[in-house]
């Protein structure tokens, strides 16, 4: 499996299709090419890096449709949209929607590529911060049920005597609990136990 | 009114019962005389004047001549004297009968005796069936030379009654303006032809008058000298050698009484006229035999004259004794004529205002004719103006006279608008009255008198006389110059109307055609800045270069081409109907509306079945209705889950194309298909909805007419026919493909 960053081109007009490959080429970026959007989510592998260039205006399924599609899956590479003319409300949409960029047919080549660029860069960023969460998730499976509560009683910041009182358990087995809950997470602080629950749960805590 | 037989029956009742009536006794008496005779009796009646023996004896030989003749009848004479021969007749107490022509014209006349032989008299060696009178004096009366030098004389005739003795003198004398009872000094009567002759030799009496022959016979018989006498008044007739001075009469008839078998009367008939001249018979009457009936006219003619009988009734008779004896009648008859009269003077009155009014009637027809606005001519069956009114005068430029007359069609129908002659036979005028058709004639031209024209409509209809004889047209006409203007005017104007709706609609599809044009201009710009970073970065290679150059040519050249149909499309001049490929056409439907249908996630194909290729159109305006139908088709469909396509279908029936617009949309809906074509109806929530209606306005310029067939839940097709235009030079059979067009679908 090819891990380097890929420009994957989705359009159904095979002129500009085959304009942004070669313009791809030129600068020597691995690209695919798709005529539509279900020829791309048929051959869709999401462990696959780079980014999407995605026409708004197509037959069959549009660009904001993907778009959607994509949202439903944990991760996809970032978006960059072409649109025509008079498209721009659909632009406003798919950057809502969570695109990286847009640009307006006919594009300057250098925007588009350096919408490339950054758009590879974010791709990266969102698959380095998914593999540490994925890798805390890993953790938390080794987790027992009692390390677990436990677990649960320290984020929520309390301290070992209240938790030993609540589980009604001694307070040295609470201890034992927390040493093994900081050695299965691979943590060495309290502060880097705490960063790994937010990145779980953004909202939480 | 009755059936003809019935009258011919009432007729022939009526006729009997007369006949029964008045027949009835007469064959009663006629029965009672013929008791005492023997019924093979033919009895001839003659006129006996000199002693009922000596007629005996003259005419027995005639009567045993005819019952030689006839076998089977024995003929008898009954002399009559002058008094007994009208009782005679009327008894019916003879079958024949022969008496002087001036007894007979009495009995023809009262009783319908009919003459069937006429007398040949004898004179000497000269025989005639006529006689006459001859008025004579003595040889050296010198102071008588003519009739009307007989005023005054002393005249001797045979017999007041005596018709050669005295009555054609008689008549004779007043045409020389002699009346003899007035203007002579004396006339006397003797008793016999020979004693007048002797009476004026022997100086009597100045002059006489006998009647033709005797002179002769007495002459030869050795009694007088010729030369002894001057005829008066004489007259010579190649025919007839006789000394004579009156019009020539017949002689004696012998005639049938009306009762008297035909076929008898035509035994002795024959019977006569084959006796011979010197015969027994013959020689003992002192005649010649018979002749064929002659005409006794002359002799009705001189007795009316005279007024003898039987015209003796309205006699001398002055106005006095009229006045007298009817005053009634004279009154009435006054009465009558004047009432007549004042008719008559009422007629005339009347006819005067009739004829006043006719006058006037023609006047306010003339008043009328020139008071419309339309032209107004007559012609006549040989296309010769009869009448032509004030309109027509100024229109036309010729004026009322220099037109009746003469040929309309030479004057002001001569040529045709493309200015070739216009045929006498194919004159629509003039074939009016020769079929009795009206006629209306939408377009024609008629000419000026100063050689220009004006276009016109006319009616032409047959003039018919009292009895439905056609005997004329007469032509109504109009100069449309105006109205043809204003065609034009509003053609034009629809034409603008037209180009507003090609400028809106392509406005409504800006969007979409700006991006059919951004397409090609992004494939470009693209294109030609990757090749150039290639070369930057050296890893250009030259075919990739070439073939990359070649994809912006065509990129360039699609660009081009959507500019072209659009400016086609948006011009407002547009060309005539000609030859058009339908392809070409739904090209450019295709091309305009593809990024829609893009959008719009629809479908477009074509499919343009064999014989198909070619229609005579007006291009643009045929692309616009296609344009229009297929863009409400596609926005018919937004809406849909299902399948979108709009399928462009042209199709050969008989000598048309028809072209079809159809959808898989949701079918009309609520809207009648009536209803749909009207401007300002819509079922879309934009638009103005005039797109049907201009569309419906260019087919039927086309002479065809735009329908829709709907079925809801399957789509909606709209169709119209335009004519075939032929095989064309460039078009080849399209193939019956449901394939979608190149450039349509970019798989």
């Amino acid at each position: 499996m090819n891990n380097e960053p890929t420009v994957f081109i989705v359009d159904d007009d095979n002129e500009v299709r085959e304009a942004i490959a070669l313009l791809m080429d030129s600068v020597g970026l691995p690209n695919e090419t798709f005529d539509s959007a279900w020829t791309y989510l048929a051959r869709f592998e999401p462990a696959r890096p780079g980014c999407l260039i995605l026409d708004v205006r197509m037959r069959q399924m549009s660009g904001l449709e993907l778009q959607e599609r994509l949202a439903e899956e944990p991760i996809h590479p970032p978006v960059i949209i072409i649109t025509g003319h008079g498209d721009v409300p659909m632009a406003v949409r798919a950057v809502k929607n969570g695109a990286v960029d847009f640009i307006e047919k006919p594009f300057n080549d250098q925007s588009l590529l350096d919408a490339v660029h950054r758009a590879i860069e974010i791709d990266a960023e969102q698959r380095g911060h998914a593999l540490e969460i994925a890798s805390v998730q890993e953790r938390m499976e080794r987790l027992t049920k009692r390390e677990r509560e436990v677990l649960d009683q320290i984020v929520a910041g309390k301290r070992n005597k209240v938790i030993a009182a609540d589980l009604g358990i001694s307070q040295s087995t609470v201890e034992a609990h927390r040493a093994k809950v900081m050695e299965k997470l691979e943590v060495r602080s309290l502060s880097e136990l705490m960063r790994a629950m937010l990145m779980l749960d953004p909202g939480g805590a | 009114m009755l059936a003809a037989p019935i009258r011919q029956f009432l007729h022939h009742a009526l006729l009997l019962t007369a006949v029964v009536a008045t027949v009835a006794p007469a064959l009663a008496a006629a029965a009672a005389q013929d008791r005492d005779r023997d019924p093979r009796d033919i009895r001839i009646g003659v006129l006996s004047h000199r002693g009922d023996a000596r007629t005996e004896r003259a005419w027995a030989p005639t009567a045993d001549y005819l019952s030689d003749a006839l076998p089977s009848h024995r003929f008898v004479i009954v002399p009559l004297r002058f008094d007994a021969v009208e009782a005679a007749v009327a008894d019916e107490a003879v079958d024949f009968l022969l008496v002087n022509p001036g007894v007979y014209v009495g009995l023809e006349l009262r009783h319908g005796v009919s003459r069937i032989a006429t007398m040949r008299s004898r004179s000497g060696d000269s025989q005639h069936n006529v006689f006459g009178g001859v008025i004579f004096t003595r040889a050296d009366r010198n102071d008588i030379n003519s009739l009307a030098d007989l005023a005054g004389k002393h005249v001797m005739a045979v017999a007041p009654t005596s018709l050669g003795g005295f009555e054609m003198a008689w008549a004779e004398l007043l045409h020389a303006g002699v009346d003899p009872h007035r203007d002579l000094d004396a006339l006397r009567f003797s008793e016999s032809h020979d004693a007048v002759v002797t009476a004026v030799l022997e100086g009597q009496v100045d002059a006489g008058t006998v009647r033709t022959g005797i002179l002769e016979d007495m002459a030869a018989a050795g009694q007088i000298q010729l030369d002894g006498f001057k005829i008066l008044n004489r007259q010579s007739l190649p025919d007839f050698p006789l000394l004579l001075s009156t019009a020539l009469y017949p002689e004696w008839p012998f005639s049938k009484l009306s009762q008297t078998s035909n076929d008898l009367a035509l035994e002795v008939a024959i019977a006569l006229l084959r006796m011979p001249r010197d015969g027994a018979a013959a020689r003992a009457g002192g005649y010649a035999g018979w002749t064929v009936p002659l005409d006794y006219q002359p002799v009705h003619q001189l007795l009316r004259e005279l007024r003898h009988a039987p015209y003796d009734q309205d006699a001398p008779f002055t106005l006095g004794d009229a006045l007298a004896r009817y005053w009634v009648g004279v009154m009435i008859g006054s009465g009558v004529l004047l009432v007549l009269l004042a008719l008559t003077s009422r007629v005339l009155q009347l006819n005067k205002r009739l004829s006043r009014a006719n006058t006037r009637l023609e006047r306010r027809q003339q008043l009328i004719l020139d008071s419309v606005a339309e032209g107004i001519y007559g012609v006549d069956l040989k296309g010769r103006a009869t009448f032509v009114n004030k309109a027509m005068e100024r229109m036309t430029g010729w004026r009322a006279e220099e037109l009746i007359g003469n040929d309309q069609h030479e004057i002001i129908h001569h040529t045709r608008a493309d200015g070739e002659p216009h045929p006498r036979e194919e004159c629509p005028v003039l074939a009016t009255f020769r079929d009795s058709v009206p006629r209306f004639v939408d377009e024609d031209l008629f000419w000026r008198r100063d050689g220009s024209s004006f276009p016109v409509e006319y009616s032409a209809t047959p003039i018919r006389d009292e009895i439905g004889e056609t005997i004329g047209s007469v032509v109504v006409f109009r100069d449309i110059t105006e109205r043809r203007r204003a065609a034009e005017r509003i053609s034009q104007h629809e034409a603008e109307q037209a180009h507003v709706g090609r400028l809106s609609t392509l406005g409504e599809m800006a969007s979409g055609i700006a991006h059919e044009l951004n397409q090609p201009l992004t494939a470009i710009t693209t294109n030609a800045r990757a090749c150039v970073r290639l070369i930057d970065n050296n890893r250009a290679d030259m075919a990739a270069c070439a073939n990359v150059m070649t994809k912006i040519a065509e990129q360039a050249e699609r660009a081009g081409e959507v500019i072209r149909h659009i400016r086609r499309f948006v011009r407002k001049e547009q060309p005539e109907i000609s030859p058009v490929a339908v392809a070409d056409m739904f090209e450019t439907v295709l091309v305009l509306l593809r990024q829609d249908a893009r959008r719009a996630n629809v479908l477009l194909h074509q499919q343009i079945g064999a014989g198909a290729d070619r229609v005579m159109a007006q291009r643009t305006q045929i692309e616009q209705v296609l344009l229009n139908l297929a863009r409400n088709a596609i926005e018919a469909m937004s809406d849909q889950p299902r399948e979108r396509r709009v399928l462009l279908v042209a199709r050969r029936c008989d000598d048309a194309v028809e072209i079809r617009v159809v959808d898989t949309g949701p079918g009309l809906g609520k809207v009648s298909p009536e209803h749909l074509f009207e401007a300002f109806v819509t079922t879309k929530a934009q638009g103005l909805g005039v797109g049907l209606s201009i569309s419906t306005g260019i087919v039927e310029a086309h002479g065809g007419r735009l329908r829709v067939d709907s079925t809801a839940g399957i789509g909606a097709t709209f169709y119209f026919s335009l004519p075939y235009a032929g095989a064309g030079l460039d078009t080849e059979p399209a193939l019956a493909s449901l394939e979608p067009t190149a450039g349509i679908s970019n798989e």
